[in-house]
């Protein structure tokens, strides 16, 4: 059941957009595109960290594409990967030092990182300044550069396909299972006993995250054709973390259902910002409160296996379930 | 510069004012770490609920001063002990989910703040106005008594916290929550009372430092920024590493800014933040 | 389990709430004009401006015709709380789902991610940005600038005011973003003019947006003993404590600000009588027409607060836009766009408007109106003078 409905869906993402009008496909681009993010935030989460600055990490592949394309002239799509090489760069080196840091530390870590970066990006005129870089411009193929909505929306679908495989691969795997078991500082210190070199596990955890997350952010940046420093802030932090914990860490449709409704109730509620925040935090509160698993964990009321499959194992330790 | 020594003295007086504006709004955070290791980041909206309640009850119903101090306390010391039955009592010992619990929570307070107190700036009328001069050096008087009463508050938290019997109930559960409950100590009600006092601070440091600056519902944004910051470099759940990391951030943003503009030194700080979180991740004075 | 049926039972409700909520029905065809401002946040008092000018303008037009068909204004808003991807969002919004073409937009430095957009579409945006020469070009035929720009209003006044008050030292203290950092760049040219006078332009710091304490920035500031210290365009909260903060540390000179939203009673109440001598740019201590000191009363009326300055430059615009349209019998925004950049119009609240630019921008897209400087005094506003806004 699993399997068609996934083919259904993905069907449905490729042969419906060109009937779709613009705006459609605008909503369709900003979802993929925060599906990836939470799909790579989800990655270190279901480990135990719980990160407020990916942002900074986004606008590390996001400015180092632009910067590319600006002032070199080289093409978008080789930007996209340098993007994300350069996000898994700074995770690799930061890595070795921030991850020894349990719990809130960690987070607050990240944090500072992401707002040294954007205050590094405001500071210097190299990154435009406060005003940012505009005129960036879309990849080209065949000659002809990819400028209206459907075609973008072809090249971000392809990007967070390839991505959301990777990483699915990368938790469905003995890797991932052996990254549940580094959660705690307790049962890290099991699994070394085993054997398992935890701070291996967890920098390439880590860097492939934030790899995702910077190519995604290169290739978010091409859409918007502009970059600032308050592009990517804390506030799409703290978003990607409710996206994920409303749709739930124990399993790997949590982000991906949670960032889906969220964005699309977010739509919704154009007229005001403050009522959009309250209706997150509500939400949010209550899955939490009442909701302990996401509400991914409502599937079980769908059916024997619901929408995770018979074959996954419950992630049931990531969702601190009781 | 003609007047370098004199610019030192003034922007060493001015960070060392600011410097216990900081401690002051710092200091419920760093009590409720400290026992019940809960980052609550609903605190800077506590602050921010604080703030407007001395404009209301002082500017808009008029109530005398003591009136509204006891508004003040009240309200926030049952805020507290709710907040604390309700959401962070079900979610003991998952620290992700109360992290994220508490973002809610300051998300609704700030949401719900917008809507009721709208978009005009509000002001707190200063209880002393003008400047004390010492020696050249002008002292704000307004100033001078928040950092009065933000020693007099780090004072008695000291007091609280170690010379009497709930302190050390508070200090026990804190250390060996097991043990603790085993030797007759009421957790639950302790760790209530823990919550609803770093309510209480939150909300009295709004309150005076509010005729310092000018009130609007975002004010909680910075205040927890801020806090976050001397926390991360004085140490989660260190009274005296809040103290020291207060001031040495008002100083150093006062001081730094008279020697290399205010850009940089807003940098600067930023840049402690790191290295401390690099070299002692646990802050300077805090346990890992 | 129980617990969990009840929380998918509240979402669930919620859910289907929202997307059921019912929009408003037409008598008339809707003439929508979208208000692509923030409406919350710290920036929330440019947007409210913005929002209940084009309501109050509603209002007044009441029903028109255009080729044949009555239309009614309907007021869209979309809230970006100043930030690029949500105004990015929102044009989207506006232009693709909504049928939206004529629109307010709020901000410079959220301008380059739509700028695409407006280009292809068409829409016909009048825009509350100072800096810019990226927004109002040839590239944009569609783009208005209706409020001052800074080019215009340094121009208009820096010299003059510092004539006027025999200063011999200028300084600068703005926002660190774009914005501020253009305005240091305006600042320092005009002085520049002035060298052979002895004036010079002796400090300039920056502040993150939404600071409170503004000590570190003043004191090295002040250490330079400015006559002027020009504050940019920042908000009234930030003004109050600049003023009061300055005054603290010693500063006896005169403050400049350039925001059209200041409320002098917020001032007064936050500084006291440190507020005095602020010169604000683009306030009205005395109301330039009939119309003006009306819209005020109606706003004070209506929402019950004094009405932002976003207000009356909103108000103007969208009455001379619905005058253009009538006259030209389309709503094609180019062909509107063209008729509009080539006329002039007499009942703007501020006085008679045209619109400049051609030499310093390559096309006449920004707005020309008079540009009045007032005085804070004693918790009012008082007059310091009116100039006309010429602009090449």
């Amino acid at each position: 059941m699993k399997r068609g409905l996934l083919a259904l869906v993905v069907a449905a993402l490729v042969i419906l957009p060109p009937f779709g009008q613009p705006y459609v496909l605008h909503v369709a681009i900003v979802v993929l595109v925060n599906v990836v993010y939470a799909q790579a935030l989800y990655v270190i989460m279901r480990m135990g960290y719980l990160s407020f600055g990916h942002a900074g990490y986004i606008a590390l592949g996001g400015y180092a594409s632009a910067l590319l394309a600006t002032k070199l002239a080289v093409s978008p799509w080789v930007g996209f990967l340098a993007g994300g090489a350069l996000a898994a760069v700074f995770a690799w080196a930061l890595g070795a030092v921030t991850l020894k840091l349990r719990g809130i530390y960690f987070s607050l870590s990240v944090f500072a990182f992401a707002e040294v970066v954007n205050a590094v990006f405001r500071a210097f005129e190299f990154f435009g300044g406060p005003a940012g870089i505009a005129a960036v411009p879309r990849p080209a193929l065949f000659g002809a550069r990819l400028n209206t909505h459907l075609q973008f929306y072809y090249v971000v679908l392809v990007v967070a396909l390839v991505s959301l495989v990777f990483l699915y691969r990368l938790q469905w795997t003995r890797f991932g299972f052996t990254l549940l078991a580094l959660r705690t500082r307790e049962t890290e210190a099991l699994a070394e006993s085993l054997g398992i070199n935890a701070a291996r596990h967890k920098t390439f955890a880590f860097v492939v995250s934030c790899f995702f997350c910077g190519l995604m952010g290169a290739v978010h940046v091409h859409y918007l054709r502009f970059v600032s420093p308050f592009v990517f802030t804390f506030f799409l932090s703290t978003d990607l973390m409710v996206y994920v914990m409303v749709g739930g860490l124990g399993s790997y449709w949590g982000p991906i259902l949670g960032t889906v409704l969220l964005t699309g109730l977010g739509e919704q509620l154009f007229a005001a910002g403050y009522y959009k925040s309250l209706v997150y935090a509500v939400v949010l509160l209550i899955v939490i409160l009442a909701l302990p698993g996401g509400l991914i964990s409502l599937s079980r009321l769908i059916g024997r296996g619901g929408l995770r499959g018979r074959a996954a194992p419950v992630d049931a330790i990531a969702a601190g379930e009781r | 510069m003609e007047v370098y020594p004199h610019l030192l003295a003034q922007g060493l007086a001015i960070g060392v004012l600011t410097g216990i504006l900081y401690v002051l709004v710092a200091l419920g955070l760093t009590l409720i770490y400290g026992i019940l290791h809960i980052v609550n980041f609903a605190h800077g909206e506590i602050y921010m609920l604080g703030a407007m309640g001395a404009f209301y009850c002082l500017v808009v119903f008029k109530l005398p001063f003591a009136a509204t101090l006891a508004v003040i306390l009240v309200a926030s010391l049952l805020l507290g002990l709710v907040v604390e039955r309700l959401v962070f009592r079900s979610l003991r010992g998952q620290w992700l989910q109360l992290v994220v619990a508490s973002v809610g929570i300051s998300l609704i307070i700030q949401s719900l703040g917008w809507i009721a107190f709208g978009i005009q700036e509000k002001n707190v009328p200063s209880f002393f106005t003008g400047v004390v001069s010492v020696l050249g050096v002008r002292l704000p008087k307004e100033r001078l008594l928040a950092a009065a009463v933000g020693v007099v508050l780090v004072a008695l938290l000291y007091v609280l916290v170690y010379r009497t019997k709930t302190g050390l109930a508070m200090r026990a559960i804190e250390e060996d929550e097991e043990t603790a409950r085993m030797l007759g100590v009421d957790a639950d009600r302790v760790a209530a009372l823990a919550c609803a006092v770093g309510f209480v601070l939150a909300a009295l440091a709004g309150a005076f430092v509010a005729p310092i600056y000018s009130l609007n519902p975002g004010m909680g944004l910075e205040a927890i920024l801020m806090s976050f910051l001397i926390i991360i470099v004085g140490g989660l759940g260190s009274i005296t590493g809040t103290v020291l990391a207060g001031l040495l951030v008002g100083v150093l943003q006062s001081v730094g800014a008279v020697l290399l503009g205010a850009e940089i030194a807003y940098g600067l700080v930023f840049v402690v933040m790191i290295v401390v979180l690099i070299v002692r991740p646990a802050g300077l004075l805090g346990r890992a | 389990m129980r617990r969990s049926m009840l929380a998918f039972s509240v979402l669930l409700t919620l859910t289907v709430g929202l997307a059921a909520a019912p929009t408003g029905a037409h008598a008339q065809k809707p003439f929508k004009i979208g208000a692509i401002v923030p409406v919350s946040g710290p920036a929330a008092a440019f947007g409210l401006g913005v929002q209940r000018g084009l309501e109050l303008a509603a209002e007044d037009v009441g029903v028109f015709t255009v080729a044949g068909e009555k239309y009614k204004v309907d007021v869209v808003t979309y809230d970006t709380v100043y930030a690029p991807d949500k105004t990015v969002a929102a044009i989207n919004r506006a232009v693709y789902n909504d049928g939206v073409k004529y629109g307010v937009i709020i901000g410079a430095g959220v301008h380059p991610p739509i700028l695409p957009i407006i280009r292809e579409t068409g829409f016909l945006d009048f825009a509350f940005a100072a800096a810019g020469r990226q927004i109002t070009n040839p590239e944009n035929p569609t783009a208005f600038r209706i409020m001052a720009s800074s080019d215009q209003l340094y121009q208009t006044y820096t010299v003059e005011i510092a004539q006027k008050l025999g200063a011999k030292r200028i300084a600068f203290l703005g926002p660190n973003d774009e914005l501020g950092k253009n305005d240091a760049k305006a600042i320092k040219t005009e002085v520049d003019k002035m060298k052979a006078k002895g004036v010079s332009f002796v400090a300039e710091e920056y502040y993150e947006r939404g600071a409170r304490d503004f000590g570190p920035a003043l004191l090295r500031l002040i250490a330079q003993k400015p006559d002027i210290i020009d504050t940019d365009g920042s908000p009234t909260g930030s003004i109050a404590l600049i003023a009061k903060q300055a005054r603290e540390l010693g500063y006896n000179g005169h403050f400049v600000n350039s925001t059209a939203v200041l409320e002098a009673k917020a001032i007064s109440d936050i500084a006291g009588k440190a507020g005095d001598n602020i010169i604000a740019l683009r306030i009205w201590a005395n109301p330039p027409t009939k119309l003006y000191t009306e819209l005020a009363e109606r706003h004070q009326k209506k929402w019950g607060e004094a009405a932002p300055g976003t207000l009356w430059e909103t108000y103007g615009a969208a009455r001379w836009l619905i005058d253009t349209i009538v006259k030209v019998s389309t709503f094609d925004t180019k062909k509107v766009a063209d008729a509009l950049g080539n006329s002039s119009y007499a009942s703007h609240p501020f006085g008679p408007a045209s619109w400049g630019g051609e030499k310093a921008y390559g096309i006449k897209r920004q707005i020309v109106i008079p540009i009045p400087a007032a005085i804070l005094k004693n918790g009012k506003w008082e007059p310091f003078d009116v100039r006309s806004g010429k602009f090449e």
